[in-house]
């Protein structure tokens, strides 16, 4: 018979003790992103998937980076979330693909995230769908 | 879509928007280890590349190659990918049987001569001239000469492509090679692991639509972007070894606190490979990650390594000091530790230690 999964024996602690340190690291990081940001313009973004962080390292930076007043949802192939931090210019962008699996983490720093904007050939398609679009609806009223 | 599309075009009439493309790329140059932003720059070149055909040959194989590839993230980026390759010959994977197989074999190699991506796995028979492994009739050995000739670049996938692998494990009856081993007038990437990462291989072949060229190689012949490091420079538990915080069994208070691996025989710290980041089974986690120890599978003859749980600084021979202690140890978890201190006992008698060349050998 197949005993249930709690039965086993072994019991892992608690993931806050796998905390490695590693996460402040990165947050000094985005304090440096921020200040060229302020001072250049630059913008900057860090991967978070190429870094060695546990599972409570990333839990703590989250924490630690907190939420601010903005959240967009992207439908791209996927959802995306992207949200802004406590701290003003610090974003949080999840990608994923379109079975909800994250296919890629960035803590970016910017005034808003690149794939937030719109490409200018895409307003250019746009403009001319619209003006299309109203061209027809004229016309439609013309013929009623 | 036609070999003369453009990928963007191609993507802008299945529906995909620009956003989905960035995305993607955004997500291609993270797993290429490329700084994020390096993604704009990607998109545009990707944007205009043209498929290649891709002819995909397999050889002493255990299919693991493929299960890893077609299994991860389909339909998501591996899908796109494939969307982005014309794959003209994949027995897997193709429809088409016998002599038609056959027929989009050789039509694929004429059409596409000189142009064609070929990927290998497996590895290469030379016992007997070849006879341990045929198709249609013919030898790997010939089939890989022949295809070779007309390939623009060659994709060795696999450990077995790569090195030989299990195949050419002690006492290797078949006579198994690598490509590299037959082939030397052509550009070869090794893509190591057993199996290796299936993002690994779109990474090499997007990086190959991008930029036109194959990635930077290492000495080994591995795109440096996923094999540049070692799983233990990469590893998350990495700090606790830094600490000297190591299990001693894989169920002691060590191990549940999530200890470096080291003395459990963990390979990390000379295997070089990107499953730390990368991660497996959609990125759910790693070897390491569930309480195993890397096994060093993208290095060569990782198999006649000396023992998957035995810590790097002991004897690469187990037989030579422990015996048979070694050969249970595998079995069960407090064998495990029995042969494992008894072999760090006899290294420390012997003052041997295990380097990268006695794995490589």
């Amino acid at each position: 018979m197949r005993s249930p999964i709690n039965e086993i024996p072994i019991h892992v602690l608690s993931p806050d003790l796998m905390l490695t340190g590693q996460a402040e690291a990165v947050l000094s990081e985005v304090s440096d992103l921020l200040g060229r940001l302020l001072e250049t313009g630059e913008e900057g973004s860090i991967d978070l998937r190429s870094l060695p962080l546990s599972p409570a390292d990333r839990d703590w930076l989250d924490e630690r980076l907190g939420r601010g007043e903005v959240e967009i949802a992207l439908e791209a192939g996927g959802r995306s979330d992207i949200y802004e931090t406590a701290y003003a210019g610090v974003w949080k962008v999840t990608h994923r693909d379109t079975e909800g699996r994250v296919v890629a983490e960035f803590i970016e720093v910017s005034h808003v995230p690149a794939i937030v904007k719109p490409a200018g050939a895409d307003i250019e398609n746009a403009h001319e769908r619209l003006q299309s679009d109203l061209k027809q609806i004229t016309q439609e009223g013309n013929e009623r | 879509m036609n070999k003369e599309e453009t990928l963007l075009d191609h993507m802008e009439r299945e529906g995909l928007s620009r956003r989905t493309f960035l995305k993607y790329c955004a997500s291609l140059a993270s797993l290429m280890a490329l700084p994020p932003t390096a993604a704009a720059a990607m998109a545009e070149a990707l944007g205009k590349a043209k498929r290649p055909s891709v002819i995909w040959l397999p050889f002493q194989e255990c299919t693991g190659c493929t299960e890893s590839l077609t299994r991860s993230h389909t339909p998501s980026v591996e899908g796109m990918i494939f969307d982005m390759i014309s794959l003209d010959y994949q027995e897997t994977l193709m429809a088409a049987a016998g002599h038609q197989a056959e027929e989009a074999l050789h039509n694929a190699m004429k059409d596409n001569y000189g142009k064609y991506v070929l990927i290998v796995d497996g590895s290469v028979a030379t016992g007997l001239n070849g006879a341990y492994s045929c198709i249609a009739g013919r030898s790997n050995l010939d089939l890989l000469k022949e295809a070779a000739q007309g390939a623009a670049a060659i994709v060795a996938l696999g450990s077995c492509a790569a090195f030989g692998g299990i195949p050419k494990a002690n006492p290797n009856p078949t006579g198994a090679v690598a490509v590299s081993d037959i082939i030397k007038d052509k550009p070869i990437v090794n893509i190591s692991g057993c199996p290796p990462i299936p993002v690994v291989i779109t990474g090499v072949l997007a990086h190959y639509l991008t930029f036109g060229t194959l990635p930077e190689l290492d000495k080994l012949g591995r795109p440096k972007a996923f094999y540049g490091e070692t799983i233990h420079d990469r590893c998350y538990r990495r700090p606790f070894y830094d600490q000297g915080k190591f299990a001693k069994t894989f169920d002691d208070e060590g191990a549940r606190k999530g200890w470096c691996l080291f003395e459990l025989g963990c390979k990390g710290p000379v295997t070089y490979n990107a499953c730390a980041t990368t991660k497996w089974n959609d990125s759910t986690s790693f070897p390491i990650e569930s309480g195993h120890g890397c096994i060093g599978c993208s290095e060569p003859d990782f198999w006649d390594a000396g023992g998957f749980y035995k810590a790097l600084s002991t004897p690469a021979n187990p037989l030579k000091y422990v015996g048979a202690a070694a050969a249970v140890g595998v079995a069960a978890g407090a064998a495990v530790s029995v042969a494992n201190r008894a072999s760090k006992n006899a290294a420390m008698a012997a003052h041997e230690k295990t380097q990268l060349t006695d794995l490589e050998k």
